[in-house]
């Protein structure tokens, strides 16, 4: 395949959605699927303008679903291109049967989330639920919290997940419309950049008629364990892969993540708040507010969930005295009856021999932003259980209590 | 420290990029004046259905917008009605302090536009503009082949002409401009397309002027 053509580092205003259709153009794919739901929708026509106008070169496929899309996603994949698609809320739903076989024959696709609301009702707003309800398919998977993040998260995942030692499908999420929509300054880089990060993606095994393999044939059950003990050990090892990449990321491009968590104004601190993706943006603000005030307070981002860092969570979280995990999706009847990022805190927490009070916020829901005057009050109820030594209840309805 | 909102009010689809073309405009003046902007046009007002009543919102600040994440605007200053028929049926005055500015795109005047605005007492002025006769009266035919591909939800990828207010938006922003002074005009002016319409809105304002705010 032709590379993508040379362009010179420059700084665009552009949304979440055109950020990862620019990162993807930039990682100069192979073939994309595509199939509209909003918010996604917006990167799918931004690459469909790029491949119109011959600023990509790329196999553009509308699939009639997303399971198609998916599936076509797969079946590209194993013939050695690189892939890129993308969903939204009950989009990402649809597709759901194809997201083990993907991460089983392991192929490294790499599916943008702009995350929405599942139904009911009909809802644009962003919940997480759309995408954690597959974090267990051996997918990795992080969440962004601006337009700047998105792109470059989407590149440093396709060289992670391409990685030989590695070679598994990466969704990289943003938060529909607070990050797939707002618009913010987003540098590109120089196209040599680029080729110096992510080398042309080469799979071991593809299907090609000159060189016969299998994919994904059917098995007895005996040796179904082995495949699966293969796949555990992928994801474990993955984690030394994105610690390096992240490094080779910040040597080339200038900026470093860390890639499992952002500490904002940790130092200090007594109570924080836990959470991924862009609800940071006004979190950040709040706290500096509050800190003005004095209040002891502090945000804790989780950048990766899938591989999820439990040490590192440990590690940073029993620093401090109380955590309130914000939410923003759904887990039903689930430990603390509200979402599911709870439960990952506290069991990471379990081995702690000093463990932080954790309670658990329903904010954002629906796609609401979470405004300053819900993060004080989250604060407050932070406070009130650090004094008391306890939690009054494991999950709060943000809005609904006094 | 200045915080200005603008709330555009326009037609899902049929007039799609003049709702937009007016805060992307004014946000981008903004921001090459030092200021802080946003502009947010394209989510949760169901862009994508035809005549549909939609909102574009615009925000200007002396400082760093901390509400950045909330779609509305909560306290619009400025609000812009795209189609002069939408000054009835919904309160689109909600929210806007007093001291506010409201522009319609409409033949009529302001002494007879008013008597369907509700809250008027909030307005230091209404400000009526015939956007249509200023720009062109057939750019809605001319948009219709691209019109029936938009309907597809492309959300504006089909649109061929990727200028900033070829049309109707230009009187409309030279009525935003001129009457309250969000951005200066000669930061706005060489992003406008239709610089005809533009400078001959200017001299064909019919501006109201109702309750001042009290310094």
């Amino acid at each position: 395949m032709p590379t993508a053509t040379e362009v010179k580092k420059r700084t665009v205003r552009i949304n979440g959605c055109v950020a990862a259709a620019q990162a993807a153009k930039y990682a100069d794919v192979d073939v994309i699927t595509a199939y509209p739901i909003r918010p996604y929708t917006a990167t799918m026509m931004a690459l469909a303008q790029m491949v119109a106008n011959g600023e990509l070169d790329a196999e553009y496929i509308v699939a009639d679903s997303e399971h198609s899309q998916l599936s076509i996603a797969h079946g590209a994949a194993s013939s050695g291109a690189r892939v890129f698609t993308g969903s939204s809320g009950v989009g990402v739903q649809f597709a759901y049967e194809l997201y083990s076989p993907i991460s089983g024959s392991r192929m490294p696709v790499q599916m943008m989330i702009a995350d929405r609301t599942l139904d009911p009702p009909g809802d644009f707003g962003s919940e997480h639920t759309d995408a954690l309800s597959t974090r267990d398919m051996g997918w990795l998977m992080g969440w962004s919290c601006d337009a700047q993040e998105a792109f470059d998260n989407h590149l440093m995942a396709y060289r992670i997940g391409e990685d030989p030692r590695v070679l598994l499908p990466q969704m990289v999420c943003q938060d529909g419309f607070f990050v797939s929509h707002i618009t913010s300054d987003v540098e590109l880089p120089d196209s040599g950049q680029v080729k110096e990060f992510l080398p042309p993606y080469k799979h071991p095994y593809p299907l090609d008629p000159r060189h016969p393999v299998s994919h994904g044939p059917q098995i007895m059950p005996e040796q179904g364990p082995p495949l699966q003990l293969e796949r555990a050990r992928a994801m474990e090892d993955s984690m030394a892969v994105i610690e390096q990449v992240h490094d080779e990321f910040a040597n080339i491009f200038g900026r470093r993540y860390d890639p499992w968590i952002e500490e904002f104004m940790t130092d200090g601190a007594e109570v924080v708040f836990f959470l991924q993706g862009a609800h940071a943006v006004t979190a950040r603000f709040a706290i500096q507010h509050m800190r003005d005030k004095g209040l002891k307070v502090g945000l804790v981002r989780l950048r990766t969930i899938r591989p999820y860092p439990t040490d590192r969570v440990k590690e940073v979280l029993s620093k401090f005295k109380v955590v309130g995990v914000v939410e923003t999706n759904m887990g039903l009847g689930s430990v603390s009856s509200g979402g599911v990022l709870y439960s990952e805190v506290c069991a990471a927490l379990y081995e702690s021999q000093q463990r932080p009070l954790v309670v658990s916020f329903m904010a954002g829901m629906g796609g609401e932003a979470i405004v300053m005057k819900e993060f004080y009050w989250m604060t407050q109820k932070m406070m009130e259980a650090q004094k008391q030594g306890k939690i009054e209840k494991r999950t709060h309805w943000v809005g609904f209590e006094e | 420290m200045s915080y200005t909102e603008l709330t555009v009010w326009t037609r899902g689809i049929i007039m799609d990029k003049e709702g937009r073309d007016i805060v992307n405009s004014v946000a981008a003046s903004a921001r090459l004046e030092g200021k802080f902007a946003q502009a947010m046009e394209n989510y949760v007002d169901n862009p994508d259905r035809t005549n549909c009543p939609t909102r574009k919102y615009c925000r200007v600040s002396d400082s760093v917008i901390e509400n950045e994440l909330t779609y509305e605007n909560e306290q619009p200053n400025i609000i812009v009605l795209v189609e002069g028929t939408m000054v009835k049926g919904w309160d689109y005055m909600r929210g806007m302090p007093p001291g506010g500015t409201l522009v319609i795109n409409t033949h009529y005047t302001p002494e007879y536009m008013i008597r369907f605005v509700p809250g008027a007492e909030r307005l230091a002025q209404l400000v009526c503009v015939d956007a249509a006769k200023l720009a062109d009266h057939k750019w809605l035919y001319y948009r219709l082949g691209e019109l029936g591909l938009d309907r597809l939800s492309t959300e504006g990828a089909a649109e061929r002409n990727k200028s900033i207010a070829p049309d109707i938006a230009a009187p409309l922003i030279a009525a935003v401009v001129k009457t309250t002074g969000i951005v200066k005009m000669a930061t706005i002016e060489p992003m406008i397309a239709n610089k005809h319409a533009f400078r001959l809105a200017l001299e064909e304002l019919h501006i109201m002027p109702l309750n001042p705010v009290a310094a």
